[in-house]
């Protein structure tokens, strides 16, 4: 198998560089994450972050071929080659396809990731219905991976003002769970030029989604419940 | 207390305005397809109408309005020195503003 990579190691290189590499495939390379954890025994200056190697914790995510993706659940049968790896678009690179993700999770930590409920606690725990513990489902399988905020043109332009759909899909998750006292203020909150309504519903958040989630959905029901909340 | 400036009002008037002018633009289709002004005087006569001449002032409105929020979005992404922007902005709505004149202007040259 072919594959181009991006390459910059800051102490080293004056700009960054694409590399390439050539590597037999064996029967146990099932997804792209398999093949670049060989690659790096060859090569071990490559650098990338992985950890559950199962799409669920979100360190491998990298721009595959053009497109946001886990390595570890894109299977490599069906990648163009050569494989163009890049770290993911807009994020501050650190190393090859390490990218600093500071700015991703001030956005995600400014709506309150949180329920919040002053409320005195009950003697028993708070409880939920079925029905409403449904609503959460689409909503908190996020594993904050950035796939979508970096594929977001909104989020390219105002990184620093603009949540990005992984903040507004957690906002969501927090302003429609049935324990969370804070609805009105969250949905306060959002509403102003930048935070929310810098969303031209492009959807290549819902499009790039690893887990098959739907942020621009989630920011479309937070628009609605504002009008609702206006009239 | 709530904020003054918020992002709903402007989306808000975005959908609307893409709305009205939506059906606005049918209309006058449908209009000029089943029922057809046959000389000047009958199409001025129709357009001067109080209902008809209503509808297109608020089409204008709603143009106006929409092109002032679609531009300032594109401004807001991507114009990000303020002087720059504010500039930009005051060019913008000093340009919308004058053809808001010319429209009030030609509607109501054919009033008389």
């Amino acid at each position: 198998m072919r594959l181009s990579i991006f390459r910059f190691n800051p102490e080293q290189d004056e700009k960054p560089y694409m590399q390439d590499y050539e590597i037999e495939l064996e029967p146990t390379d099932r997804m792209l994450l398999d093949v670049i954890v060989r690659l790096k025994a060859q090569d071990d200056t490559l650098t990338f972050r992985k950890s559950c190697r199962e799409g669920v914790c979100g360190s491998d995510a990298m721009n595959i071929n053009g497109r946001n993706g886990l390595a570890c659940i894109t299977p490599v049968r069906e990648l163009k080659e050569p494989v163009e790896l890049r770290p993911l678009p807009s994020f501050p690179v650190i190393r090859d396809l390490v990218v600093d993700m500071t700015q991703f999770f001030k956005q995600y930590h400014s709506i309150k990731p949180c329920v919040i409920d002053n409320e005195p606690a009950p003697e028993r725990e708070r409880l939920q219905s079925p029905e409403d513990r449904e609503k959460l489902n689409g909503l908190y399988e996020c594993i904050l991976c950035a796939c979508c905020t970096s594929q977001c043109p909104s989020s390219w332009w105002n990184p620093d003002k603009f949540v990005g759909p992984a903040g507004l899909l957690q906002a969501y998750r927090f302003i429609i769970d049935s324990r969370d006292r804070a609805t009105q203020e969250r949905l306060d909150d959002l509403n102003d030029p930048y935070r929310l309504f810098r969303c031209r519903s492009i959807m290549n958040c819902t499009e790039v989604c690893p887990k098959g989630l739907a942020p621009s959905r989630a920011i479309e029901k937070i628009r609605l419940m504002m009008v609702k909340d206006s009239l | 207390m709530r904020k003054t400036v918020t992002g709903l009002r402007a989306w808000l008037v975005q959908r609307v305005s893409a709305v009205y002018m939506l059906l606005f633009i049918l209309f006058l289709l449908f209009h000029f397809l089943l029922d057809p002004p046959h000389s000047y005087l009958a199409w001025h006569g129709w357009l001067m109408s109080p209902s008809v001449s209503i509808a297109t002032i608020v089409f204008f409105a709603a143009l106006l309005l929409h092109a002032w929020v679609g531009v300032r979005d594109v401004l807001m992404d991507y114009v990000h020195p303020l002087a720059v922007r504010v500039s930009a902005l005051a060019l913008l709505g000093i340009g919308l503003a004058a053809i808001a004149a010319w429209v009030v202007r030609i509607l109501l040259a054919g009033q008389s």
